[in-house]
């Protein structure tokens, strides 16, 4: 099977053979690559097991995690209802193209730098502001406000819905959907007193209101977040169309 | 000579995981100028890994109305084998629900019981559900209320910044050198006290639960630079992780109530501990579903199936939701239909870096904190539940000790000339041809897996260290093809494969050292404890030019005598 893969900043693509795909997952693959064949090829990883978030790259235009993509179901994704996004390169004929996620600067072959994802996720104050003087012991949470909280928490910051948000890019400032999301679960945290003052960090037309509901965060979200469900509801409340609590 | 890669900081923590990050905001709030260097960005610690829990004696559930410290404290020495130091326990156990409290102030979100307070679930080798959690993705929870507390106090963070070597001066560690991996430029670290924390040595072994980056840094730099490793043959080897990937499944699964069951159909943990069964500790469920295995009762002789089946879709998906991912996504199948298949795999490195309970190392300005370390709370098996537990009682204390600690001042011309150093040591490995690190590597992990495995024996040994010896002969010429400067994984893991290697023979010497059976070390020439001759501390040092010196040394005793009892 063919694996070509954008190298360096993306000025050329190398196509690699390999033979023996069985079983493995997109980042088994890589790791081949890299030490049987060409030792230069760059990539992040960590975990291996979807949790860390450092292995984000486009398959076939698909954004996706390294680890949690099994080679053999490449083919099957494709003909689903993934979110493809526009490559830089023709697939190669049966085999597999891969590229690092869009709309971050690229450092080296599948590396990018993650600096102005973070930026925008810092900007939000995502930290707990909560009483001078908390009980001692735990603050009591319902497991309601809980199951909701955690729909956002289990977030891993992996970037690939900023990668895949058409908001990303054309309107400037926007904190596209992780930071959103992480500022929304804030915003619902019954345990931060003026918690209402969250929703105005982002009420601006490049903040919430810059959305236009493609939903493409919660489509290619590893662990099924919807960004795009916070954002609605922030708005919501905003308008004023939600009773408060 | 470039002014902007010197850095000077009071306390510098090595390690972005848990542990690095509250011994950085312990620091960081007694007023010291702190910096975090980390390999990876911190969200990409192994720390995010960890699934099951924290414990502490909080007293929610019914079953735990009356639990104390002590009775956490009890079980987790009885889970140590009576190796673990009953002081450093003590701090750990009492400390456990103010610890676990501050989290929840600060963020994190913990699965609640009915009246809202910390649920609390049972967990291997606990009397009583002790175990607090966020489902099964506590670690991950964890971590990133620790990141937001981290980030909104302004600590400066040093992110993908590759540590090569510490810098020690008149007896003294007085800083670092790092690749920033971004650029391939070498930074010099001043520092007057250094936290290292960089978590554990698990990928020396093949069929590892850890992340791929857990290549054992802190553990051989600190060893190269003199201070003693300690307890370095216990390593904890979980009994349930995925087939194939040897991703982990919680123990919290069984905590919940799935079943352990062999080809047969049969339940048998009843056979090996007819109380605790599934949830006896984890050496002793390894050791038992290897014996399965062995006696032709596995699946193709690899596995066994860990069975939640009879939990029901709708208790999997509240208290164990990642798990359904993680079968989902890397076994393709849905537990709440078919079992998991599941075998041992190493989990955990009990041993590390010699500290005592202030964090500090025989070697003046270095700490060592969380999995690199060994305090010496989990002994010869560590509890499910008390390592998330280590990182944020410890990483209190050795952050606050690490402050006081920093007198004197480190001399920046010091660290200058070691970075100097250092660069033409790099240039020596860059312009190398020989062999390929890969081959090495995966010699390494699986001589570490076949010869210091679940069971041992001397020959067994004997033969992996001279493995080992050989391995560290090639490596001198070791060969590498990727010459670049920006992002050279190629260096990075030849430099890794060198911690590894160190590490590796510090555990292989020290499990030889010890003829007896005890925890996770498992010797079947030696089945027994003997606590006459073995019930002490390995410590293992390094020697220039020759092979390691190794002792004993006494394990503190003074809340539970030791005493004999199964599970």
């Amino acid at each position: 099977m063919i694996i070509r893969v954008a190298r360096d900043k993306g000025e050329r693509y190398d196509d690699y053979n390999v033979d023996n795909i069985n079983g493995i997952t997109i980042l088994d693959l890589l790791f081949q690559i890299q030490e049987d064949i060409d030792p230069t090829l760059t990539f992040r990883y960590s975990c291996r097991g979807a949790v860390c978030g450092s292995c984000a790259i486009l398959v076939n235009g698909i954004p996706v995690l390294a680890c949690k993509t099994p080679v053999s179901r490449v083919r099957d994704m494709e003909s689903g209802d993934r979110v493809t996004l526009p490559s830089e390169n023709e697939f190669p004929d049966g085999g597999i193209l891969v590229e690092p996620i869009p709309k971050l600067p690229v450092i080296k072959d599948l590396v990018v730098d993650w600096e102005p994802f973070f930026k925008e996720y810092r900007k939000l104050e995502p930290v707990l502001k909560i009483d001078k003087n908390p009980p001692d012991k735990e603050y009591l949470m319902g497991k309601d406000d809980k199951r909701e909280l955690e729909k956002y928490t289990n977030c891993i910051l992996c970037a690939l819905c900023w990668s895949a948000c058409p908001v990303i890019g054309n309107v400037e400032g926007y904190p596209g959907p992780a930071a959103l999301a992480k500022l929304f679960r804030f915003y619902l945290d019954p345990r931060e007193p003026n918690n209402i003052k969250r929703l105005s960090f982002a009420d601006k037309d490049n903040g919430w209101w810059a959305c236009d509901f493609h939903k493409n965060c919660k489509a290619v979200c590893p662990k099924g977040v919807p960004p795009n469900l916070a954002i609605g509801k922030a708005r919501k409340e905003l308008k004023g169309e939600v009773d408060r609590k | 000579m470039n002014d902007k890669n010197i850095h000077k900081h009071d306390v510098l923590v090595v390690g972005g995981g848990l542990a690095g990050l509250r011994s950085a905001l312990a620091a960081c709030d007694k007023g010291s100028d702190t910096a975090v260097v980390s390999k990876v960005y911190p969200l990409r610690s192994h720390s995010v890994a960890a699934q099951g829990g924290i414990n502490a004696a909080l007293g929610n559930s019914p079953g735990s109305k009356n639990d104390t410290w002590k009775d956490h404290a009890f079980d987790t020495i009885k889970g140590s084998v009576y190796l673990a130091d009953q002081d450093a326990v003590e701090i750990l156990c009492r400390e456990a629900p103010k610890a676990v409290v501050e989290l929840e102030h600060w963020g994190t979100v913990f699965s609640r019981d009915e009246k809202g307070k910390l649920a609390q679930r049972p967990f291997g080798g606990a009397g009583v559900p002790r175990t607090c959690y966020a489902a099964d993705r506590t670690g991950h929870n964890l971590m990133n209320t620790l990141f937001e507390q981290a980030t909104s106090r302004g600590i400066k963070f040093y992110n993908e910044y590759f540590v090569t070597s510490l810098v020690v001066d008149q007896d003294r560690c007085c800083g670092c050198i790092a690749i920033d991996i971004i650029t391939g430029d070498l930074h010099a670290f001043a520092s007057n006290s250094l936290i290292m924390a960089t978590g554990g040595h698990g990928k020396i072994y093949n069929r590892s639960t850890n992340s791929l980056i857990n290549t054992a840094d802190g553990q051989a730099m600190a060893y190269r630079c003199g201070a003693a490793l300690k307890d370095m043959e216990f390593v904890q080897f979980h009994p349930t992780t995925l087939y194939g990937s040897n991703i982990l499944i919680t123990e919290g699964a069984r905590g919940e109530g799935a079943y352990l069951i062999n080809s047969e159909g049969e339940r048998f943990m009843s056979k090996y501990a007819p109380k605790a069964k599934e949830l006896a500790p984890r050496d002793i469920v390894a050791r038992s579903i290897v014996k399965e295995i062995e006696a032709g009762r596995g699946f193709e002789d690899q596995y066994v199936h860990l069975d939640l089946r009879h939990l029901g879709a709708e208790k999997i998906n509240e208290r164990l939701p990642g798990i359904r991912q993680i079968a989902r996504d890397f076994a393709d199948l849905d537990p709440a239909e078919d079992p998991i298949p599941v075998q041992p795999g190493q989990h955990y490195s009990m041993g590390g870096i010699d500290v005592d309970i202030d964090g500090k190392t025989d070697l003046a300005g270095l700490y060592g904190v969380g999995e690199c370390a060994c305090v010496s709370v989990h002994g010869a098996n560590r509890l499910g539940g008390n390592s998330l537990l280590e990182t944020l009682v410890y990483g209190k204390i050795v952050g606050e000790n690490a402050c006081k600690g920093a007198k004197k001042i480190s001399n920046i011309n010091v660290v200058k000339d070691a970075m100097d150093r250092e660069r033409v040591k790099l240039k020596g490995f860059l312009s190398g041809e020989g062999e390929d690190f890969a081959t090495l590597m995966l010699e390494l992990r699986k001589t570490m897996f076949d010869k210091f495995g679940i069971f041992r024996d001397e020959d067994n040994m004997q033969e992996g260290l001279s493995n080992l010896y050989d391995l560290k002969d090639r490596f001198e010429h070791i060969g590498i093809k990727d010459k670049g400067k920006i992002f050279n994984q190629s260096l990075l893991r030849i430099l890794e494969l060198g911690y590894m290697l160190d590490v590796a023979e510090t555990v292989a010497v020290s499990a030889i050292k010890r003829k007896e059976s005890r925890g996770s070390h498992y010797r079947t020439d030696f089945p027994d404890h003997n606590d006459d001759q073995f019930l002490k501390h390995t410590i293992i040092k390094k020697e220039e030019g020759k092979s390691p010196s190794i002792y004993f040394s006494p394990v503190k005793f003074g809340l539970f005598p030791v005493k004999e009892d199964g599970y």
